[in-house]
C-alpha cells in the first residue's frame, strides 16, 4: 500500500489522525495533515483505508500495490 | 408535521421533518419510498425556499463532497430558518465563514484546527472533560428526583467544557443562552436573531481587545496570538465570528445531542446494557447516534453550474437540500441501518455532514458524547425515564432537533472512578 495525501485541501479535521494515528499527525499551527508512513503496515491498512473513505475534504489517496 | 403544514401555498410537497412522536428519532418514514423510487425531488421547504431533496448515500456524500459544484453561500439551514442574516441572497458578512468556499473558507478552518480537532490537543481536554461530567453526576445525586436530562445535566455539561475553553465566567451564561436558542428556532425573525447576537457580539469584541493586550491560554487568546503572527491577520470582527460560532455550537448542539442519545439508549435497553457492562464501546457508540440522530433538518446547498445528481439535471442558482439522516439509514451504507448498534465499527456516516463543512467543533462533540456515554450508564445502572416515553416532546421548526426535555430517575448514583482509574 502507498498513501498519497493532497494536503492543499485539508481542513484540520482530525479524521485521519482519530482512525489511523500511526500513519496520519497533524501540524501545531493550523491542523493540517501530515503524512508518517506513506507505506504503512499490513496492519495499519484497514484504517489507513477508512480514514481515506472517511476523510471529509477528501484528501487522502490510497494506491493498493498487490 | 405541523411545522411545514403552515407552509402550503405551492404545488410542491413539503420537506418531510423529523421531531414528532412518529419519527423521535427520524428520518420521517417518507424517505424510505423516497429512496427507492424518488431519490431527487422538488420539494417546498418551511423558509419559503423551493429544493431539490437529495434522499440517497451516494448522491448525498456526491454534493457534500463537491464545493465546486455546490456552494455554501445561501447557508446551511436558510431552508429551516428565516433568522440568521433573513435568506438565501444576503451578503456574507465579515467572518461569516459556514457561507464561504474554496480558499476564503479554508483561512478560517485552519484557524479554528489547532483549538478544536486537533487530536493531540482533544486527548489532553480528556481529565477536564470528565472531571466535568462527573461533577455533574455527583451534583445530581444531591438533587430531588426527576430531574431534566437536557437542562440539568448535558447542558452544564457542554456549558462547562465551553466556558472553560473560551474562558467565561458562568455569569455571562445568560447572553449565551439567548444567543443560542435564537439561533436555532425556526420562529425568530431576522431582528430576533439581531438582536440576540448584538450583545454577544459586543461582548466578544470587548474580549477579543482585553485579551489582545493581555493574552491568557484560553481558546480566543491563542487564537488571537496566532493570527497576528500569519501574513493575512484576521480582523476582530472575524475573531468575535470565530468564537461565537464556538460558543453557540458548543452551548446547545451538543447538548441537544447528549440528550437525544441518551433517551434513544434509553429506548433502546439492550444497546444501554451493552455500553454499562463495556463502556469500551462508548466510542463506537458515539459515531453510532450521531449517524442514527444527526443533522435531521438537512443542509442547504446552491449549484453553481448546470449538471446532473443521479441522472436528475439540477441549474445554477437552484438550491439542494441534502437529507443526511435518510442518507445515514440508506441500505447502501448499512443493510440494518434502522437498528442502532452501538458496536458498529465501520462505515462513513454523514452525521457530522461530509466535505469541507463538517461540523468545525465535531471532535469536541464526540469527546463530550464519549465521555457521558461511558461514565453515565456506569455511574446510573438504574437511569429510566420518569414519564411515559409518549409524554416527551420533541423540538420542531428548529435547526438543532431531539427532545425539549427528557424527565429521569434512579435509585442509586455510584461514585465516580478515582481520577486515572
Amino acid at each position: 500500500m502507498r498513501v498519497e495525501i493532497h494536503a492543499d485541501r485539508c481542513i484540520g479535521s482530525g479524521v485521519c489522525v482519530l482512525l489511523a494515528p500511526e500513519v496520519f499527525d497533524q501540524r501545531d499551527d493550523d491542523g493540517v495533515v501530515v503524512l508518517l508512513d506513506e507505506h504503512p503496515d499490513a496492519r495499519h491498512h484497514e484504517s489507513a483505508h477508512d480514514a481515506a473513505t472517511r476523510c471529509p475534504a477528501l484528501v487522502i489517496e490510497i494506491h493498493d500495490e498487490g | 408535521m405541523t411545522a411545514v403544514s403552515e407552509h402550503q401555498a405551492g404545488a410542491l410537497p413539503p420537506l418531510p421533518l423529523p421531531g414528532e412522536q412518529k419519527c423521535p428519532f427520524g428520518p420521517p418514514p417518507e424517505y424510505e419510498d423516497l429512496r427507492a423510487g424518488q431519490p431527487v425531488i422538488r420539494v417546498s421547504c418551511p423558509t419559503g425556499v423551493d429544493a431539490w431533496l437529495v434522499s440517497r448515500y451516494a448522491d448525498v456524500r456526491q454534493v457534500l463532497g463537491d464545493p465546486e459544484l455546490f456552494s455554501n453561500r445561501a447557508g446551511v439551514a436558510a431552508h429551516i430558518l428565516l433568522g440568521f442574516g433573513g435568506g438565501t441572497d444576503v451578503p456574507v458578512s465579515e467572518g461569516e465563514f459556514p457561507r464561504m468556499d474554496g480558499a476564503e473558507h479554508l483561512r478560517f478552518r485552519r484557524h479554528m484546527a489547532p483549538e478544536v480537532s486537533n487530536i493531540k490537543r482533544i486527548n489532553q481536554l480528556r481529565p477536564l472533560v470528565q472531571g466535568i461530567v462527573d461533577r455533574q453526576l455527583d451534583a445530581l445525586a444531591a438533587t430531588t428526583q426527576p430531574v431534566d436530562l437536557y437542562a440539568d445535566f448535558a447542558r452544564p455539561v457542554t456549558t462547562a467544557v465551553i466556558a472553560e475553553l473560551l474562558d467565561v465566567p458562568e455569569a455571562d451564561q445568560p447572553l449565551f443562552k439567548r444567543a443560542a436558542e435564537s439561533l436555532s428556532a425556526g420562529g425568530s425573525s431576522a431582528t430576533d436573531v439581531a438582536a440576540a447576537l448584538q450583545p454577544l457580539f459586543e461582548y466578544l469584541y470587548m474580549t477579543v481587545v482585553t485579551r489582545r493586550a493581555a493574552p491568557g491560554e484560553d481558546v480566543i487568546s491563542r487564537m488571537i496570538v496566532r493570527s497576528d503572527q500569519t501574513d493575512q491577520p484576521f480582523t476582530d470582527m472575524e475573531l468575535v465570528t470565530m468564537a461565537a460560532a464556538l460558543l453557540i455550537a458548543g452551548y446547545d448542539t451538543t447538548a441537544s445531542l447528549i440528550s437525544h442519545g441518551v433517551l434513544a439508549l434509553l429506548e433502546h435497553p439492550q444497546e444501554l446494557e451493552r455500553l454499562r457492562e463495556d463502556p469500551s464501546l462508548a466510542g463506537t457508540a458515539t459515531e453510532e447516534l450521531v449517524r442514527y440522530l444527526g443533522v435531521g433538518g438537512g443542509l442547504l446547498r446552491e449549484v453553481t453550474q448546470d449538471t446532473e445528481i443521479a441522472g436528475q439535471p439540477v441549474k445554477a442558482g437552484d438550491y439542494v437540500v441534502v437529507a443526511v439522516q435518510s442518507a445515514n439509514r440508506d441500505g447502501a451504507l448499512y443493510a440494518d441501518g434502522d437498528r442502532l448498534d452501538v458496536g458498529r465499527t465501520s462505515g462513513a456516516h454523514l452525521g457530522f455532514g461530509h466535505g469541507p463543512h463538517q461540523c468545525v467543533g465535531q471532535q469536541l462533540a464526540r469527546l463530550e458524547l464519549t465521555t457521558v456515554l461511558a461514565t453515565l450508564p456506569r455511574r446510573i445502572p438504574s437511569l429510566r425515564l420518569a414519564v411515559p416515553f409518549d409524554e416527551i416532546r420533541f423540538k420542531v421548526n428548529s435547526s438543532v432537533l431531539g427532545p425539549v426535555a427528557v424527565p429521569v430517575a434512579w435509585d442509586e448514583i455510584v461514585p465516580a472512578l478515582e481520577s486515572g482509574a
